[in-house]
């Protein structure tokens, strides 16, 4: 008798092979792409005024909080605005991960039940779609510093390793918070205002070094707080950013990754029962 | 890995799925959608947010190549948890189960389709999730455009389509899928009786000796006329394997339903 190319059996609270299920999760990379796709078309971010419409929404944003702080605030350095945009942007990147990462395991309810594929795909797609939507912001920010006239540096180059990061943990947390809506569907109800209260307790509105002594515990407890430093010290000031900084940032969503990674492989076989 | 090109040969009568004592327990909320706002309302009351269900007891089947094994039930039965166990999609809670080749499963038509997205595209985005490579997809592309009889809608949106159309492309995506074993799950009662036709001469044709099948389905008549063998299951267990007459005969009896025309009709 030959062997079988597959054997289920009953399995523990474990991780299921590891590198079987990236290999399979690496096959599947044709369809983690055309399903992302698919995800921008239906919300019409394949047209032109789609995309513009992906420009438009933080840069409306922006503007509301550049009433707030240039002009009504009395603030006049321009850099602030450029902080500003760029915050925000990188910002909508996390925050878009989340949302669509929240309902991406119950939304894909009739995959789950009928096919067989790692259900990690699920929340990936969702990041990949909120780094196709950060994508046009990204040279629209460029556009508004050069208007602006805050410096082109090659310290800039940092953000890429920054947006790298940033990826990584807007990854890490989707594949959580996927996982929990599965036990508890309301949890897309409360990320309206989780997101909102780590806008106002992230350096977005106000530069990391503008915090007052008291309120530092923030940076040690919010995984966004290093990430935004490091790019706005990189995209709008043209600076390295501290390694001390960054290294708290990949550590952040390296500990959320593994946990979360562990809290999905583990619960995902039963997917299919709980939807 | 191609589902639609096996590179290894299998014999007649080679052994296919292998399934020992199988059982499934599993627990699911009360709740259709749990929430955090229910549970924690209920904290310190001792409600059950939870149930646990015996969905499958202690089955034993074999297929082999060359077979097509139906299976039938009433509503409840196990017949799809059974069939999805098979495919991996839920993991067993007793038991083994062993396939020796590729699984394709029919068990929902239209799985991973966006109806925001044309006809065309979703042909893509169907094959990818049922595993096929998008080179295999294009190279199938005019079988399935053919087969689904659509036309030029292939290239409207996927919302434009009536439930017939969508049923009749979700089905000439599947069918074109041409893996080692093919589990199809009452998917045939699609379309027009035409295409119903249509359909069931294509599961006929996907019999072959290097091939194994497993059809789920409450039409007797069609798998009277398909099946070697029928698989009979109630409430989770198997009641009788064996000649495709003399099970059915005995389902039939045992609903009280006696040979009737109706049973014997897609439903």
């Amino acid at each position: 008798m030959s062997t079988p190319l597959q054997v289920y059996e009953p399995f523990r609270a474990g991780l299921p092979k590891l590198g079987f299920y990236g290999k399979s999760l690496w096959s599947r990379r044709t369809f983690i792409r055309e399903y992302s796709k698919s995800e921008l078309r239906e919300q019409h971010f394949d047209s032109v005024f789609g995309q513009l419409w992906l420009v438009l929404n933080p840069l409306l944003l922006s503007a509301v909080y550049f009433i707030l702080i240039v002009i009504i605030g009395g603030a006049t350095d321009s850099t602030r605005y450029a902080h500003l945009t760029a915050s925000l942007f990188l910002f909508y990147l996390v925050s878009n991960s989340l949302s669509g990462g929240v309902k991406s395991v119950t939304a894909g309810q009739r995959l789950i039940l009928n096919t067989a594929f790692p259900r990690i795909m699920l929340p990936i797609s969702a990041v990949v779609v909120a780094v196709f939507k950060f994508l046009p912001t990204f040279f629209v920010f460029f556009v508004i510093k050069a208007v602006i006239g805050t410096p082109f540096t090659w310290q800039m180059l940092w953000a890429i390793p920054i947006l790298f990061i940033a990826i990584f943990l807007s990854l890490a947390v989707a594949i959580t918070i996927s996982c929990v809506n599965v036990y508890f569907r309301d949890i897309a109800s409360f990320l309206p205002y989780l997101t909102r209260t780590a806008l106002y307790l992230s350096p977005i509105l106000y530069e990391a070094s503008a915090l007052k002594p008291k309120l530092r515990a923030l940076e040690t407890f919010n995984p966004l707080f290093p990430i935004l430093d490091a790019w706005s010290r990189a995209m709008v000031h043209g600076e390295a950013p501290h390694m001390a900084t960054l290294f708290q940032g990949f550590a952040w969503a390296f500990g959320i990754f593994v946990f979360g990674t562990y809290f999905f492989l583990s619960r995902e076989r039963e997917f299919a029962v709980r939807l | 890995m191609s589902l639609l090109y096996d590179s290894k040969p299998h014999i007649t009568n080679e052994l296919a799925v292998s399934v020992r004592g199988v059982g499934l327990t599993y627990t699911t909320s009360i709740d259709k959608k749990p929430t955090l706002k229910s549970r924690v309302k209920s904290l310190g009351r001792g409600t059950k947010q939870t149930r646990v269900v015996r969905a499958l007891d202690d089955i034993n089947l074999e297929v082999q190549y060359g077979h097509v094994l139906g299976v039938i039930g009433a509503n409840g039965a196990g017949k799809s948890t059974l069939m999805r166990c098979v495919a991996g999609i839920l993991p067993p809670s007793q038991g083994r189960i062993e396939v020796y080749g590729t699984v394709s499963t029919l068990l929902a038509l239209g799985v991973g389709f966006n109806p925001a997205m044309s006809g065309r595209d979703n042909v893509f985005l169907g094959g990818l999730a049922a595993g096929m490579s998008r080179a295999e997809i294009a190279a199938n592309f005019d079988e399935i455009a053919e087969f689904s009889e659509l036309g030029d809608a292939i290239d409207a949106p996927m919302r434009t389509y009536s439930s017939g159309m969508y049923a009749r492309l979700a089905f000439s995506v599947a069918a074109v899928v041409r893996p080692d074993i093919l589990i199809i799950d009452e998917a045939l009662s699609t379309g027009d009786a035409k295409f119903k036709e249509k359909s069931l001469n294509r599961v006929k044709e996907l019999r072959s000796d290097d091939r194994a099948l497993i059809l789920v389905s409450h039409a007797m008549q069609t798998l009277r006329e398909t099946c070697n063998d029928i698989a009979w299951l109630h409430k989770g267990k198997l009641v009788q394997r064996g000649n495709p007459d003399v099970v059915i005969d005995a389902y039939q009896e045992f609903l009280h339903l006696g040979k009737s025309a109706a049973i014997d009709e897609d439903v």
